[in-house]
């Protein structure tokens, strides 16, 4: 039997495919960095609230209030690549959602739920480590699903027996073998990020505690990357893992930089470990980590258009009829709000000093 | 369906987003009410001094709390629950407006961040800087209800799109300006509860300041949104306005019995609720001392005890009549629904006394009735926008596209060419359960019917064909692909059967087989 595809939506697009997918592109990496900021913050500050060190607890209670914002800029800086992916990718996307639509529909929930534990991980004096943790858990299965959607998505192969087997859109029952490995991978690139944010700021707050740990955590994080992101590699299908083995494919390209640079960064992080708590040391390997992050991202959404070339479905072919009036209205609207931003961004600052934070 | 279906057994898909989207609404129209209303309360904090400056943080910050957790929380629901509810026609609400919705994005940004700045950085601003953010945050708000708003009426009323397929034609619809005032008016109502619901426990030197504006708002809200409702209403089709007008007389019903049973239920309602209150306010150690609250129950119990003796018997029917308009034996269930709407309407009553009795006496206030006045305002608005989904019907998109998303222009097709011959979900369900009649009866119901009937729950098809033979379902199936609407009665409430007459057959087999036959 033929793959269950569903027909295309016969409406154009308002602008060129290859317009979107850089919105999709930037949004989503800018959504990606949020995340990685609010969970994986979660997670290393859980942690360490945890495991209750006297020298931890100043610094875990000075970040632990940014982490509710910083969920707040992810979700918000989730909605746009989650408009733009249904509009490019929307017949893989729904046809998984629904095939697993029970659990998908919890997203919302953990999402919430999750939330708020985060938010009463701290309040006045009080570190609530518990509740930091159950929260960070939470938000954690929210990635979760959406491994398991995307993952599911771009496995047609898969959808008639899912289909088959859960009926109603109960649990998911067809697993394809790169689940496990995606999520591990995804989970401790989260911590790994965290960590050197946690030490960009050990070093700019003159932190050496916080500094030493968030180095610790970035080079011990990224090193075990290599266990899982080798999983990850082994468990993609025959053809595409030829391709990333590859460094002469645009593919294998991405793959092999970003592993170089995310390596390279764990051992300049390893090395800035004994410095002083400045931000001394600090920014090879933030520029090499970062590097690193935003070049798997990228090749994330690389293997996702191989996987579907190899069926048949090329994002940047969808028919297009430009509506500029549309797209200038738009930027108008970012260019408003960001300058709206800035103002207020740069009030908050002219007051720096006058009232501790 | 283009994509496969999601078939929750009992109360049906559809109720999902009818529950996320009611609170996502309730909350996106509260917050900018709310914010409107703490931006006049920041230009009035400058005689208030240092306790309303402190307040109207905390205040920011419980919006932060409400907007940025359960506000953006259950609209990413929406957006989840719509793609698994009715996946074919989100794809092509977003193929069609999917710049708008990024327009609105952008405002969704502004207004997370100039929120967070206030609630956050609060202190580090001078009072005309808090001002000038609060009124962004606001207008942010408000602007991404102008955007919203196209694609909701569009829906309703699509103007020329269906032929030109451009964005603004479709977005620039007859009923945008009424709904957009309306949305306003009850963007005032709720966010002025909130302010009430919120200030009713402050002190008493801020309490006034805090309370007068929000009441007015509720009131101005009130206004703005019944005079656009009328506006709305005159803006719909004429058979719209006319199936509209005969559904709303059908839910009245028996209106005497109806008009008694709730005068009566509601007096209890208002005596207990004095009672109580009461009783609350008493153990708060209000000045109602116990004795005089005994005195003034039990002259009320005497009271009601010499009514019902007097007219007891009358009452008694007329109470049995409101069980039976309750019941609403033999009635369809859409009239229920419209109940249920015409009930919340009213219950925009509730929050119109308060806000007035608030300007009148500010101190009998309590956060308990201002909170009970935020909800029955919620349900009210919660039956404005059932009336409106219900006026789609049973289209999703009007003149476009079926609720069961099968576009208008596929039916044709649909019946010449067959509809499991074109539906690659169909064919796969059809398949896993080995390609039986019933199996393909059974794909066809999920794909054309699922959208808004159940097998045994919601609207529930094994009872409406309960006394269908088979001959009969089958009929009544075949009927249903009729497109005139002389054949085809059920034409303004259901989407015609998109298949060919064995394929109707099959899905009559289907039917009838829910009750064994
Ligand atoms: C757009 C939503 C919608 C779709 C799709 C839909 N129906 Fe209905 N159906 C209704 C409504 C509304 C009623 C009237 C119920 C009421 O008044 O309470 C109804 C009533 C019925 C009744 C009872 C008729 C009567 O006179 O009592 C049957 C039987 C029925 N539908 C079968 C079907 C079948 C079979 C399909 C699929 C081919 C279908 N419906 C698709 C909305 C829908």
């Amino acid at each position: 039997m033929p793959l269950p595809l569903p027909v295309p939506d016969p409406l154009p697009l308002p602008l060129p495919p290859g317009l979107f997918k850089a919105l999709l592109v930037v949004t989503g990496m800018l959504h990606l960095l949020a995340v990685n900021l609010a969970v994986g913050g979660a997670l290393v500050l859980s942690v360490h609230a945890l495991r209750g060190r006297s020298s931890d607890r100043e610094w875990v209670a000075r970040l632990v209030p940014l982490l509710p914002p910083a969920i707040t800029f992810a979700i918000t800086l989730g909605v746009a690549p989650l408009l733009f992916l249904q509009l490019l990718y929307g017949d893989f996307f729904y046809t998984a959602s629904v095939l697993m639509a029970a659990p998908w529909l919890a997203f919302i929930a953990l999402l919430m739920l999750g939330y708020a534990l985060v938010y009463r991980f701290v309040k006045g004096a009080s570190i609530r480590g518990r509740s930091g943790l159950m929260g960070m858990l939470l938000l954690l299965g929210v990635g979760f699903l959406w491994v398991s959607v995307t993952t599911l998505s771009l496995r047609p192969d898969l959808w008639a027996a899912q289909a088959a087997a859960a009926p109603h859109g109960g649990w998911i029952r067809v697993v394809d073998a790169s689940l496990w490995p995606r999520f591990l991978h995804m989970v401790t690139g989260f911590a790994a990020v965290a960590g050197l944010l946690l030490a960009l700021w050990g070093g700019w707050r003159g932190h050496g505690e916080a500094r030493r740990a968030g180095l610790h955590w970035f080079a011990w994080a990224t090193l075990s990357q290599l266990l899982w992101g080798g999983w990850l590699l082994m468990a993609q299908p025959r053809p595409l893992m030829k391709r990333l083995m590859h460094i002469e494919t645009m593919e294998g390209f991405t793959l092999w930089i970003s592993v170089a640079a995310g390596l390279a960064a764990a051992h300049f992080a390893l090395k800035a470990r004994k410095g002083e708590a400045s931000l001394k040391g600090l920014w090879l390997p933030f520029a090499l980590g970062l590097l690193s992050v935003l070049g798997m991202i990228w090749n994330r959404d690389q293997l996702r258009d191989m996987a579907l070339e190899a069926l048949g479905f090329r994002s940047c072919a969808l028919p297009h009829a430009t509506d500029g009036l549309s797209f200038v209205i738009f930027l108008i609207t970012v260019a408003a709000v960001a300058l709206l931003i800035g103002v207020m961004v740069r009030w908050i600052r002219s007051h720096a000093n006058e009232v501790a934070p | 369906m283009n994509h496969p279906v999601w078939d929750l057994p009992g109360l049906g898909s559809g109720w999902i987003i009818g529950i996320i989207s009611i609170i996502h609404v309730s909350i996106a129209h509260l917050v900018v009410g709310v914010g409107a209303w703490l931006a006049v309360m920041e230009s009035r904090s400058r005689e208030g001094g240092p306790d309303m400056a402190l307040w109207i943080q905390g205040r920011a910050k419980a919006l932060l709390w409400l907007s940025g957790i359960f506000g953006a929380g259950t609209g990413v629901g929406i957006w989840l629950s719509i793609g698994l509810v009715n996946p074919t026609a989100t794809q092509h609400l977003i193929r069609a407006f999917v710049m708008a919705w990024a327009i609105e994005w952008a405002l969704f940004a502004g207004e997370m961040a100039t929120l967070v700045g206030l609630a956050y950085f609060y202190h580090r601003l001078k009072p005309n800087q808090r001002a000038v953010l609060a009124w962004s945050y606001a207008l942010c708000a408000w602007l991404s209800l102008v955007v919203i708003n196209g694609i909701i009426t569009f829906m309703l009323t699509p103007g020329t799109w269906p032929t030109t397929h451009r964005m603004w034609d479709g977005f620039w619809n007859a009923t945008y300006l009424p709904s957009l005032l309306l949305r306003t008016g009850i963007a005032l109502v709720l966010g002025g509860l909130w302010g009430l619901a919120v200030s009713a426990k402050i002190p008493s030197t801020l309490r006034d300041r805090a309370l007068r504006p929000a009441s007015l708002f509720v009131l101005a809200g009130l206004v703005v949104a019944a005079f656009s409702a009328w506006f709305y209403f005159h803006e719909l089709s004429s058979a719209t306005q006319v199936a509209l007008v005969d559904a709303l007389k059908l839910a009245m019903g028996d209106f005497r019995g109806f008009l008694i049973g709730l005068g009566m239920v509601l007096g209890l309602a208002v005596v207990a609720f004095w009672g109580v209150m009461s009783l609350a306010l008493g153990a708060l150690g209000w000045s109602v001392g116990i004795r005089k609250l005994a005195v003034v129950l039990g002259l009320m119990g005497l009271l009601f005890a010499a009514l019902i003796y007097a007219f007891g018997g009358e009452a008694w029917r007329a109470l049995q009549h409101f069980g039976a308009w309750l019941k609403g034996a033999g009635i369809p269930g859409l009239t229920h629904g419209f109940r249920w709407a015409l009930m919340g309407l009213g219950a925009f009553l509730v929050p119109a006394g308060v806000a007035l009795g608030t300007l009148l006496w500010p101190r009998f206030l309590t956060r308990f009735m201002a909170t009970v006045a935020l909800l029955l305002a919620c349900w009210g608005f919660g039956g404005f926008e059932w009336i409106r989904e219900v006026a789609r019907k049973p289209y999703v998109i009007r003149e476009v596209m079926y609720a069961n998303g099968i576009r208008k222009d596929q039916v044709e097709a649909y019946q010449k060419g067959g509809f499991l011959a074109q539906n690659v979900w169909a064919r796969t369900f059809a398949a896993s359960k080995g390609d039986t009649d019933l199996a393909k009866g059974e794909a066809l119901f999920r794909a054309q019917c699922l959208a808004c009937h159940t097998r045994d729950g919601y609207r529930s098809l094994k009872r409406s064909t309960a006394k269908f033979a088979q001959e009969d379902a089958i009929a009544f199936v075949q009927l249903l692909r009729e497109l005139d609407p002389e054949m085809n009665p059920y034409l303004d409430k259901m989407p015609p059967f998109a298949g060919t007459d064995e394929e109707a057959a099959l899905a009559g087999k289907y039917l009838a087989s829910l009750n064994g036959k």
